[in-house]
């Protein structure tokens, strides 16, 4: 899945520019969805693939900058790249802050745009797996019951069963058999793992 | 000069002559002669062939009246009662003259100080349309210095693509086998984005073309849309949307291109300058064409702004004023200049739904001055 062809997204409302970043794109072997608007990119499906959007900051309605801030409360990750005929300081620190990948000045180099788009498509590809490997924890953590759950909070934390017993009110017999499931139905091999895995649900969240 | 003295000088005998002889023929009718038929002739002679002639005039008349007209008659002897007769006949001529001659020299005077005046006021007006001219060019420069940002992004995005374009063109042809389909199609849309850039700069030369008027059939659509296309960018990034109901069927106007261009650049970015407050009203500009009363064309650039309160409205086609922070109010009073050098009018006009109309009227008849 993750090793599937990178599409690439191009967003620049002018024709010519749109045209010959995706000619470039397609000239070194990646796919290329181009579109005039945000709107366009926002309801053309996305394959589960790595990807990267290459974005046009003057844009009609919404610019590239605003469009970057709605993508991320919409909670749509994809790194971008800036392509723009003017930039300033202030824009390029504001796009950079927001996870830019790249910003660059029209007319750019190849070399500038396909480093930029390749270190993109890693980072999505990167941010993929983890996610697929956090999707994979989640599904396990939600076999766990409630109580299953709260042991394995207290047993990440570095108590032992018969803290954890105390703690819950219930004998220490039951804590391990609880944390036995915990170990079975999270599939992890030691504790090292459990905790392991405990980070990553918890930090769930990827720029 | 020896000929111009003989007609001075003639026409003063003339006069003198004809006094004589009037007052020769009228002596027959009246005891006493009237000799203010002479002093009518030095008048005539002053005024007419200057103070020489004049002065000249009273030299023939004085031993003419001393000979006919003064006692004893026919003789040049004179009775001691016509001593003061003649004395005062002679004073009176040469005051005459001398009165006339001044009256005529300062008339001249006066003559040639108005010529004087009316050469000066028009190499004034000459030298006031030059600086005209170059105000305009100038208020042409500082919009066009405004739009640098929008300029350099329409060159550059044809600029981008030909670069682009070319690289891929490489790629393309560096493959093994090379793709010359796609070569070729990379190298059209190289042609393409190159003219589309070479176009660009011939439109923004043009905005800045330093030439004297010239007016010519002009399509005033064309002109709006071509306007509406430079300045797409810059309504973007204003978040300004840009409409045009334009009149298919308008006629052309005799104009000049550059300055009416001009003149609808400065009202369509004054209506945007008059959107850019912080208000969450929507920025919408339209622009209309129409013909208007059979002979007059009509366009309008109305904004959704705040509007213009009656004191502003009154000012704003006013030489260097502003309600802009770094305008320095020049746009409006060279564009009313314009139209009405097309003898046409510009006029500012409540929005019924709120902001501004800017619009003006130009003739459709090809009899035009040259103002």
């Amino acid at each position: 899945m993750a090793d599937a062809r990178p599409t690439i997204f191009v967003v620049d409302d002018d024709a010519s520019v749109r045209e010959a970043v995706s000619n470039l794109l397609e000239s070194v072997g990646f796919d290329a969805q181009a579109f005039s608007s945000t709107e366009g990119f926002r309801n053309a499906a996305r394959p589960d693939a790595p990807s990267c959007l290459v974005l046009d900051i003057k844009l009609p309605g919404a610019n590239g900058l605003d469009f970057q801030e709605v993508l991320a409360r919409a909670g749509i990750s994809i790194p971008i790249v800036f392509i723009t005929a003017h930039g300033d300081v202030p824009m390029t620190s504001r796009a950079m802050k927001a996870g830019a990948v790249e910003f660059l000045m029209k007319p750019f180099q190849k070399e500038d745009l396909l480093a930029a788009i390749h270190q993109a498509v890693e980072r999505d590809r990167v941010g993929r797996q983890q996610d697929a490997e956090i999707a994979v924890l989640r599904s396990r953590f939600d076999e766990l019951t409630v109580r299953e759950r709260e042991v394995m909070d207290l047993v990440v934390e570095g108590l032992t069963n018969k803290e954890v017993a105390e703690k819950l009110t219930i004998s220490e017999v039951t804590t391990k058999m609880h944390r036995g499931q915990v170990m079975r139905k999270m599939m992890a091999p030691s504790l090292a793992d459990l905790v392991r895995m405990s980070d990553k649900l918890k930090t769930r969240d990827r720029g | 000069m020896a000929r111009d003295l003989i007609r001075r000088y003639g026409i003063a005998s003339v006069f003198v002559s004809t006094a004589f002889v009037c007052t020769l023929f009228l002596q027959r009718f009246f005891p006493y002669p009237f000799l203010f038929l002479f002093f009518a002739a030095v008048m005539a002679s002053a005024w007419f062939a200057g103070t020489g002639a004049g002065f000249f005039a009273v030299l023939v008349s004085t031993p003419v009246v001393a000979y006919f007209f003064v006692p004893p008659y026919y003789s040049w002897a004179i009775t001691p009662t016509a001593v003061s007769y003649f004395a005062a006949f002679v004073v009176c001529a040469l005051v005459v003259s001398w009165v006339s001659s001044a009256r005529r020299s300062t008339e001249e005077a006066l003559r040639d100080a108005r010529d004087q005046l009316e050469i000066r006021v028009s190499e004034r007006t000459a030298a006031l349309m030059r600086t005209q001219t170059e105000l305009a060019r100038l208020s042409r420069v500082l919009s066009m210095g405004e739009l640098t940002a929008s300029i350099a992004h329409e060159i550059s995005q044809p600029l981008t693509a030909v670069v682009t374009h070319g690289q891929a063109c490489l790629e393309w042809l560096s493959g093994s086998p090379p793709n010359l389909e796609k070569a070729r199609l990379s190298t059209e849309s190289i042609v393409r984005d190159g003219t589309r850039a070479g176009a660009v700069i011939a439109r923004v030369r043009a905005l800045f073309r330093k030439e004297a008027p010239v007016k010519d059939w002009t399509d005033m659509n064309e002109v709006i849309h071509e306007l509406t296309v430079f300045l797409r960018n810059e309504a973007n990034a204003r978040q300004t949307s840009v409409r045009t109901e334009l009149s298919p069927a308008l006629p052309k106007v005799k104009a000049d291109r550059v300055q009416l261009q001009q003149v609808v650049m400065n009202l369509i970015l004054n209506g945007m300058d008059a959107m850019s407050g912080p208000d969450a009203r929507a920025k919408e500009l339209v622009i209309r064409s129409r013909r208007e009363k059979e002979d007059q064309v009509l366009i309008a650039v109305e904004d959704s702004g705040a509007g213009l309160d009656p004191e502003t409205a009154e000012k704003i086609f006013d030489p260097f004023f502003t309600t802009k922070p770094h305008g320095i109010g020049v746009g409006l009073s060279i564009s009313r200049s314009i139209i009405e050098s097309h003898r046409g009018r510009l006029w500012a006009m409540p929005r019924p739904s709120g902001g501004t109309v800017f619009q003006f009227t130009l003739p459709i008849s090809a009899e035009d001055s040259d103002g």
